[in-house]
């Protein structure tokens, strides 16, 4: 909460009600920024630091779940709390099953909001961490040398050094420095470890 | 000589050979019935009577008839010839039952049966129980029933149909058998003398008798059996006699025989010749069957029965009430059932199915009007049922517009809440968190009595009210309602005045209707073409209403029955709301169409006359 960083973006046509959000998170020590439209949200560069969307459902124009599409689309992971006047079933699943962290029905308990707005800023933290570490194992995989990144595969397929010598046509001393060079290149001190990256790195969000 | 003993020897020849195959044919197979009749074969009484043997007999039985011929033909020598020829002429086809007809026929048989078919079983008829009397009882295998010429009852029946009569005329012929007759009837009257004088005209020739008779007098009945043989020798069948008589008679002329029914008589009390020739027929029967009808079982008496022309009846102005119970009344016109009984019941069941038919209708058409007023009636009920479902279906734009203040104000709330246990002063902040509580209190609670307004089931309330400001008040739940459904809504109202008389409500209704019908057509169409435009619109005269869509448009065979009950082309629709909608539009003395460019969408219009400010109509 203290964390001065994170911004919370309100979208909401209705602005008595916007105005209204917009100064319980400003007391409760929350950055927010009130947009009246979709559109006007999307008239701004999109944030790139960390924060969450709270979005109303309808408005005139494109909806709130509309930009929930959109920002999947252009790969903003900010995580969104739908906030809406009237919560009917089949909405309220589009917007979940599209990865809103929360549906939320207008008049909203404070600590209801404030939950949720920590969990969203919570899992946004979460996965701008993830992201972090899979940007630096990327960018640690990429500096391989195409036969380390060789070697790479087949340890983890789980070849022997004699097997990899083999299927390179290199000799097995050489595969065991390419080996050491690889692992102390990527950080990991055991073939467990290297396994476990490997894992990882495959998994990795694009 | 010679040739005739010839013959008999032939004949005799036939016999013997007869007799010597007789054995080998079984006596049941001979099926010969031979009827002698006293009278003449065209005697109206024997043809009545072989009419009713016939029809009772099979047609397998073998039936042959002779006659007598009495009183035309009669002596010693007429009976032995004719007893020669009958012996010969059935020789070879000997009856298995002989029927004697009356009594002439039966004094013959039993004179000469020996000589003629001896052992043949006699059925006698039409033989009067006085003459059986007068004799020695009949052999076992004569039988039959007896009858009895009613000359009592007939005169009693005369003297009942006409109870002023004084006077009786008794006529009869100069046969033997007319004689018999007279004396019988000169008995019977003596019990009517303290009621009418009699007088006998017995004899007399015809023309004699038929003058005396045209000169009878109105309080005169004459009774008759007929006649053989008037007093000049002429010879007659009583039939014949009893027509003449009745012919020339100018009183009401009675007699005991049916077969004098039809020729002038009024009628009599008589045994019917028919029935006897059906009664001889079932004795022939059982004979041919084998048995020998037991005396005991047979009827006593052959019934009699009053018969009556009803022509004669009518002629003399006889009262019909007098006529007793259980008389054959003949020669009435028959009823039009009667006459024609197929087409008459063909006709009145056609007159019932057409009566029914038009009762039918006429009750189906007062119903419909009975039920038409009922349904304009509840139509008005519907109107509510259907804000309440309107209501339903709005529900979420109805939560939108009230949560949303609500939100507004807990948010606020909470904001001045946090912003207390602050240290710093911010009473400005805290200042417009108070007003705009205020105001987003003041909005909820008009959306709530916007929508008590819609919802209530107020009896109509006409005012005057402008049309703009209905559509006005709507416009918030119109609004979330389009937005909910991703429709656009364009609303335009008119510039100038816009007064109509009405319910407001009701008039909300219609335009809560027509959107959301709009609407429902914009269902599942691109973004381009989910829009909905409501206008208000007024020239010199007229007030309308226009609710446009984009959608697909009515079908060309939906516009004529679009407005009505029941008739829907949604999956779920009631069909109710454009049926009301209409409902409600023409009780404000207004029309609504529909116009539509199918695939290209459909424009709804309400028109009014339109009225002026103190509320009435406008001079066109």
């Amino acid at each position: 909460m203290t964390t001065s960083s994170p911004l919370i973006h309100v979208v909401d046509d209705d602005e008595s009600l916007r105005t209204a959000l917009l100064r319980l998170l400003d007391a409760a020590g929350f950055n927010a920024r009130g947009y009246a439209s979709v559109g006007e949200f999307l008239l701004q560069p999109l944030p790139e630091g960390p924060g969450c969307v709270l979005l109303d459902v309808r408005m005139p124009g494109p909806s709130g779940l509309d930009l929930q599409a959109a920002l999947l689309r252009q790969g903003n992971a900010l995580p969104v709390v739908f906030l809406t006047g009237y919560a009917d079933v089949v909405v309220s699943v589009q917007a979940m099953k599209a990865g809103a962290l929360d549906f939320l029905t207008k008049p909203v308990e404070r600590e209801a909001l404030f939950e949720a707005l920590q969990r969203a800023l919570a899992h946004d933290a979460a996965e701008r961490a993830a992201r972090a570490e899979a940007e630096q194992l990327r960018a640690a995989f990429a500096a391989l040398t195409p036969r380390e990144q060789a070697v790479f595969d087949q340890v983890v397929a789980g070849q022997l050094n004699k097997q990899i010598a083999d299927a390179l046509g290199i000799a097995e001393r050489t595969v065991k420095m390419q080996r050491a060079q690889m692992m102390t290149k990527l950080g990991v001190s055991s073939a467990a470890e290297l396994g476990r990256l490997a894992e990882r790195l495959q998994h990795l969000p694009d | 000589m010679m040739l005739r003993a010839k013959h008999r020897s032939i004949v005799r020849l036939w016999v013997a050979c007869w007799l010597l195959f007789a054995p080998a044919v079984p006596a049941e197979e001979n099926r010969c019935v031979l009827v002698l009749y006293s009278n003449n074969r065209l005697l109206p009484a024997n043809i009545e009577f072989e009419t009713g043997l016939r029809e009772t007999l099979d047609n397998s039985t073998e039936l042959n008839a002779e006659f007598l011929d009495y009183p035309r033909f009669e002596g010693e020598s007429y009976l032995r010839a004719l007893t020669t020829f009958l012996h010969e002429k059935y020789a070879l086809r000997p009856p298995a039952v002989l029927i004697a007809g009356g009594k002439g026929a039966l004094d013959f048989v039993l004179r000469h049966r020996a000589e003629l078919f001896p052992g043949v079983p006699v059925i006698h008829a039409a033989v009067s129980r006085s003459f059986l009397r007068s004799r020695p009882p009949l052999p076992a295998d004569v039988v039959g029933v007896p009858i009895e010429f009613d000359f009592p009852g007939t005169i009693e029946l005369a003297l009942r149909l006409h109870p002023r009569a004084r006077r009786l005329v008794l006529v009869t012929g100069a046969s033997k058998q007319d004689r018999a007759w007279e004396a019988e009837l000169r008995g019977d009257v003596a019990q009517f003398q303290d009621r009418v004088t009699t007088e006998f005209l017995a004899g007399l020739p015809t023309d004699t008798l038929l003058q005396r008779l045209s000169g009878l007098d109105g309080d005169t009945l004459v009774v008759t059996p007929g006649y053989f043989e008037d007093g000049v020798g002429h010879l007659f069948s009583p039939r014949e006699a009893a027509g003449l008589i009745a012919a020339a008679a100018a009183a009401p002329v009675y007699g005991p025989f049916d077969t004098f029914i039809g020729i002038g008589i009024v009628g009599g009390s008589m045994p019917n010749f028919a029935a006897m020739g059906q009664q001889a027929g079932r004795l022939v029967k059982d004979r041919l069957a084998g048995g020998a009808p037991a005396a005991p079982r047979l009827p006593e008496m052959m019934p009699k029965a009053v018969n009556l022309d009803w022509r004669q009846i009518r002629r003399w102005d006889i009262d019909p009430s007098a006529i007793p119970d259980g008389a054959i009344v003949r020669f009435k016109p028959p009823t039009l059932l009667e006459q024609h009984a197929t087409a008459t019941v063909f006709a009145t069941v056609v007159f019932l199915l057409q009566a029914g038919l038009i009762a039918r209708l006429l009750f189906e058409s007062r119903r419909r009007r009975r039920m038409e007023l009922a349904i304009q009636q509840q139509r008005f009920e519907l109107a509510h049922a259907s804000r309440l479902a309107v209501a339903g279906e709005l529900t979420g734009a109805i939560a939108h517009e009230i949560n949303q203040p609500l939100g507004a104000i807990l948010s606020n709330a909470d904001a001045a809440d946090l912003l207390l246990a602050s240290d710093e002063d911010r009473r400005d902040e805290l200042r417009a968190i108070m007003a705009d509580i205020r105001r987003d209190n003041m909005r909820a609670s008009e959306v709530i009595r916007r929508l008590r307004a819609l919802l209530a089931k107020q009896p109509a309330d006409w005012h005057t009210f402008a049309l703009n400001d209905a559509v006005r008040e709507l416009e918030p739940v119109l609004r979330a309602e389009a937005r909910r459904r991703g429709v656009a809504l364009d609303l335009r109202l008119a510039a100038t005045a816009t007064t109509l008389l009405g319910d407001r409500v009701q008039i909300q209704q219609v335009l809560i209707n027509l959107a959301l019908n709009a609407m429902d057509a914009a269902n599942g169409l691109p973004e381009a073409r989910r829009a909905v435009a409501l206008s208000v619109e007024r020239d010199a005269d007229r007030l309308t209403l226009v609710v446009r869509d984009r959608g697909q448009g009515i079908a060309p065979e939906h516009l004529p029955r679009l407005f009505d009950s029941f008739f829907s082309t949604k999956p779920r629709g009631m069909g109710l709301g454009l049926s009301i909608t209409r409902t409600l539009v023409e009780a404000h003395g207004g029309r609504v169409w529909a116009e539509s460019d199918p695939g290209a969408g459909a424009v709804f219009r309400v028109e009014w006359p339109a009225v002026d400010d103190a509320g009435t109509a406008e001079p066109a």
